[in-house]
């Protein structure tokens, strides 16, 4: 009897080890193949001890365009974020709060275009795009940000509203018998109370702005490019240039890295919120 | 200090009607404590007249002006939680200051206010403490000092002691009403306990079923119930309740015991009520048996079965009875009140 739960624990053990190796593999490849030459990368065998390079780090920095790549990601991922946001926050509070005509309708509606694949849609997107006719670098980047809004909205109301739901009602009634107007109770006793939830938030839309591919490939021109559609710029009629596409792969997971080493403690609250009683 | 009057009260959510036309009213200063079952309608009634539940019909008065459609802000209350509802972002002294910072009152001002109140509440060294580094009565005393320092015109409690332990209860039970007492303002306190309502109120209001059952000072109406329901709601333990019939020269319990009490209407079946300390032990008592015995030191609780029904009595003196004795039990104390069977109501 008192063997079975240590078989169980190293069944578990070795199935944590061959997920974590399957999660970690593709980066640790990306990332030893960022710092090798095109020798070494295609080494008939597998090469665990090399001269590490930067040469593709350097070609990739130093091209004048990757300046304009990094700030078009940049914009595009902190401006939606930013949006979805605000808009998402007040939304869930609405959604959880209010009684409205429709309340069911949206919050229903709200999950099901959650479930919509990205690339369903880009069809669509597209067609509205060319009816709206944006063109420029600022009036792509601006469009960009704006369906980039519309594709995390559903998620980001959805997170919000579980946190909206954690707060006592009794809290909002403290405040209005103390003297809150609406916006007050909002303001000064939902959105501190709030914080984590909107960390949450924030990093998911910002990891799905910053790394999304499909709609930035249709939709914008050369100028307006953003990182991951860059990346396919070293898929050339010479050939696929590896090691460039790695450092670039590398560059690019570094902003997400930070803002979630920075933001883990609240993620991790986030994500066990209503886990527990009480 | 402020008056609250409730004309022909009514409240309704959809087509279900929870408060069927409430008239009292609450004197200035007074302590009155709304007590009833769960569901009977208190709390609606409470934060009605906070201002966060709509008013369907009738009239809410706060020092003879109708405050129906007035937001709770300017109906100068102030009201203490169940669960608190302390700010869990804000120290103990933002939180009471609160109201104070909405109402754009000056810092220093505030400072002072909050500084008085947490003197009167004995919270002055913890007014830099987060509510969740307070212990339960810390809290309690925190919710009150927000609702002082707001020196309003009413102060409202809504169950506000329900969920602290049994001794914790008994000492803030203590604490709420000095506080009233030396401040001096029109309280209105909402509880399900009978005993909380007993021990602190000036007037209890008793409710069931959206109405107003009895309203009076906690004595009249332990001494003078006016139906069945008051009767066995106030006092713990509850009163007896027991069939009788009205036959020539007295009551008989459908035991068959004979209760002598010069009663008219000869035949008429009634239900007679006598309070658990005014049953007792003796010679020429009819028979019950013990089920279950309960030493409490001062005094001793029994739980006997009288005939078919359930029967307690409180003794002053340690008996020595054990479960399955059979003890003669005598009801003829003159302090018995007899209600009618169908109505409920006082004979």
């Amino acid at each position: 009897m008192s063997q079975a739960p240590e078989r169980t624990n190293l069944g578990h053990y070795a199935l944590v080890v061959v997920l974590a190796l399957l999660a970690t593999g593709p980066v640790y490849i990306m990332l030893m193949t960022s710092f090798k030459n095109q020798v070494d990368m295609f080494s008939r065998v597998p090469l665990w001890i090399f001269a590490p390079t930067l040469d593709n780090y350097s070609v990739v920095l130093f091209d004048k365009k990757f300046d304009r790549y990094l700030f078009n990601s940049l914009f595009v991922a902190i401006i939606s974020t930013l949006i979805t946001l605000a808009l998402a926050g007040s939304a869930a509070y609405a959604i959880a709060r209010k009684d409205f005509w429709g309340r069911g309708l949206v919050s229903y509606g709200n999950l099901m275009i959650r479930m919509v694949p990205p690339a369903v849609i880009a069809v669509p997107v597209f067609a509205l795009w060319s009816r709206w006719g944006f063109s420029g670098r600022f009036e792509e980047l601006w469009g960009l940000t704006l369906f980039y809004t519309a594709l995390n909205l559903p998620f980001a109301i959805w997170l919000l509203f579980s946190f909206v739901k954690q707060i006592p009602e009794d809290l909002e009634e403290a405040a209005i018998v103390d003297g809150a107007t609406p916006f007050q109770v909002f303001r000064l006793v939902i959105f501190p109370l709030m914080k984590s939830g909107y960390a949450v938030a924030a990093i998911f839309t910002f990891r799905i702005a910053w790394n999304e591919f499909l709609l930035a490939l249709f939709l914008t021109g050369r100028k307006a490019r953003t990182l991951p559609v860059a990346i396919q710029g070293f898929l050339t009629d010479e050939g696929v240039e590896w090691g460039r596409i790695m450092a670039m792969g590398t560059l690019i997971v570094i902003p997400s890295l930070v803002i979630t080493f920075f933001a883990a403690r609240q993620i991790i609250t986030g994500l066990t919120t209503g886990a527990v009683k009480g | 200090m402020g008056s609250v009057t409730f004309k022909q009260l009514r409240k309704s959510y959809g087509t279900v009607e929870v408060l069927h036309g409430i008239d009292f009213k609450i004197e200035e200063g007074e302590f009155c404590i709304l007590v009833g079952a769960s569901g009977c309608g208190k709390s609606t009634l409470l934060r009605m007249l906070a201002g966060l539940e709509s008013v369907t019909s009738g009239e809410i008065l706060i020092n003879d002006k109708v405050v129906n459609d007035v937001r709770p802000k300017q109906r100068d209350i102030a009201m203490v939680f169940q669960s608190y509802a302390l700010y869990p972002h804000m120290t103990v002294a933002q939180n009471m200051g609160f109201s104070l910072r909405l109402a754009g009152v000056p810092k220093p001002e505030i400072a002072r206010r909050v500084g008085e109140a947490a003197g009167i509440i004995g919270l002055t060294e913890f007014l830099d403490r987060q509510p969740k580094a307070l212990s339960g009565g810390q809290r309690q005393r925190v919710a009150m000092g927000r609702a002082i320092v707001r020196d309003p015109q009413v102060f409202l409690f809504d169950e506000p002691l329900s969920n602290l332990d049994a001794k914790l209860r008994v000492q803030m039970r203590a604490e709420i009403r000095t506080l009233q007492q030396r401040l001096g303002t029109t309280t209105a306190y909402v509880t399900h306990d009978q005993v909380e309502a007993m021990t602190m109120a000036d007037r209890i209001v008793v409710m069931d079923a959206g109405i107003v059952q009895q309203q009076g000072a906690p004595l009249d109406l332990y001494d003078k119930p006016a139906n069945r329901f008051v009767a066995g709601f106030i006092g713990s333990p509850s009163m007896n309740f027991l069939d009788a019939e009205v036959v020539e020269g007295g009551l008989r319990l459908a035991s068959g015991h004979m209760i002598a009490r010069p009663v008219q209407d000869v035949g008429r079946k009634v239900t007679f009520g006598i309070r658990p300390e005014h049953v007792e032990v003796g010679e020429g008592g009819a028979e019950a048996t013990v089920d279950v015995v309960e030493p409490l030191g001062h005094e001793t609780l029994v739980q006997l079965t009288y005939g078919d029904a359930p029967l307690t009595l409180l003794s002053r003196d340690r008996l020595s009875l054990k479960p399955g004795d059979v003890v003669p039990v005598r009801m003829d104390n003159p302090v018995h009140h007899l209600f009618d069977p169908d109505s409920g109501e006082l004979i």
